[in-house]
């Protein structure tokens, strides 16, 4: 069993993503059957700009979207932790 | 203060807001104050294609076996994005070009001009492959009633910036009279014009291209148009990008620390600024209960479309700190997502999953028996 991280959406059930960074994070949450938002897929158009509340990311591309305190783009990032999150 | 093409003063770019501080001087990208435009430069470089490496000409059969409603969205859409991309392709470089201040954002407006310049030039591209004369098409943009009541709209915060900013770079702040009429023109003023356009502007790439979009990609979806599609989702990626620019834009202004004015203008002219993109939203409704006058299309109506319009709003309104105004939370129509995936926008026929492409092509299976005369 890989180890996992533990992510709360939308205050819906928790829900396990893979920890080793295989997966980004929008693509973990769709396959977790969360309904996404997304257009561009590479950081650029902001479409899945999300709220983190809670916990650590990192970003495996250079984000082109403005990005406000506190909003991370699921899209070109991996979990680092357990996180808290609105999408 | 009259603009000057080289402006001998010596400031520091570094320290200049985006616009109304010193007129540029050195196209110099070493160092940047904000160094995302230079980043977008980059981006929308990567993206360059030309209309005429897509292949339209299957385009022909399928709008011929277009209904008469079909075809009324088909081309209604076509003028309708030929009348942005036709403002789009010169307003930032009139408007913004003589006030701004820094290399790299005076770089990005034209690069952002330029590539609408293409989109343009694709849709002459797409016109020509549909009928031998589309000049009947392009005359109907300037008569068409529906069409001239956005451009209006459209233009209106372009003009009046543009005309306002003549009028200081030649007489200076002041009470200036002309024709009988007396503009008060001050910096602070035009600065108010400025946060408008640019909120308009934003508005236009946010919103208004998606009623045409959506249209495009169900036919589509149906593999029909799908050259005319290749090339709206060519367009659909760089709108997404530049779109991503006014959004820095009014974002710097707000939270950033570029000019502590447009801070305060950004405060002032909140209500005014959600004025614009509500009544750029219900513009579209009523651009999509037009297109659907003589009939609807399959996979698509006005009210789904009015609900997307409305889905796309809330997330755009989030983006520049307005609040959502609209209860529309989820996507309506979720096919749309796939075209505006930039990973799968592709410019080589082989590449791409389009069934003209396919037909057409050679058989490529070879199997053990074609070569069973085959001696050395």
């Amino acid at each position: 069993m890989s180890e996992t991280f533990k992510v709360r959406v939308n205050q819906l059930p928790v829900i396990e993503v893979p920890a080793d960074g295989s997966q980004s994070l929008l693509e973990a949450l769709e396959a977790a059957g969360i309904e996404t938002r997304y257009h561009c897929r590479t950081g650029f158009c902001g479409a899945c700009r999300s709220k983190l509340h809670e916990g650590e990311v990192e970003y495996v591309n250079d984000p082109l979207a403005y990005i406000r305190p506190g909003e991370v783009l699921p899209c070109i990032c991996i979990a680092k932790s357990d996180l808290i999150l609105d999408h | 203060m009259r603009y000057s093409t080289f402006n001998q003063t010596n400031a520091n770019p570094l320290g200049e807001p985006m616009f109304f501080g010193n007129p540029v001087n050195v196209a110099r990208y070493d160092q940047q104050r904000h160094s995302i435009f230079e980043k977008l430069i980059e981006k929308q470089l990567s993206f360059f294609w030309r209309p005429e490496e897509v292949d339209v000409s299957r385009d022909r059969v399928d709008f011929q076996a277009m209904t008469d409603s079909e075809k009324h969205i088909f081309i209604s859409n076509l003028k309708y994005q030929t009348l942005l991309d036709s403002v789009q392709g010169r307003s930032p470089n009139i408007a913004f070009l003589p006030i701004v201040s820094l290399p790299e954002l005076e770089t990005w407006i034209e690069t952002w001009s330029f590539s609408e310049t293409i989109h343009s030039r694709s849709y002459t591209h797409i016109l020509r492959n549909l009928f031998s004369d589309p000049g009947k098409v392009f005359d109907d943009i300037v008569m068409n009633d529906q069409i001239c009541r956005r451009a209006t709209d459209i233009s209106r915060y372009y003009d009046d910036l543009i005309f306002h900013t003549q009028l200081w770079q030649t007489h200076g702040e002041g009470d200036i009279t002309i024709d009988d009429v007396t503009y008060h023109v001050t910096v602070r003023e035009l600065k108010k014009k400025l946060f408008l356009c640019m909120n308009s502007v934003n508005a236009l790439e946010a919103i208004r291209f998606y009623v045409s979009f959506a249209c495009t990609f169900a036919f589509a979806e149906r593999e029909m148009m799908e050259g005319n599609s290749k090339i709206i989702r060519l367009i659909a990626r760089d709108e997404n990008l530049h779109l991503t620019s006014t959004q820095h834009i009014l974002n710097l202004w707000q939270y950033g620390d570029d000019d502590p004015e447009m801070k305060e203008i950004a405060e002032e002219l909140r209500e005014e600024a959600l004025e614009i993109f509500t009544s750029a939203v219900e513009q579209e409704k009523q651009w999509a209960a037009y297109l659907f006058e003589n009939g609807s299309m399959i996979g698509l109506n006005k009210e789904i479309l009015c609900q997307y319009v409305e889905y796309i709003a809330n997330l755009r309104m989030q983006a520049i700190g307005l609040d959502p105004q609209y209860n529309q939370t989820s996507n309506p129509l979720p096919w749309m997502n796939k075209y505006l995936v930039s990973d799968n926008v592709q410019v080589a026929p082989q590449e791409a999953e389009i069934s003209s492409y396919l037909v057409g092509q050679i058989d490529s299976e070879v199997s053990a028996g074609d070569f069973g005369d085959f001696d050395l």
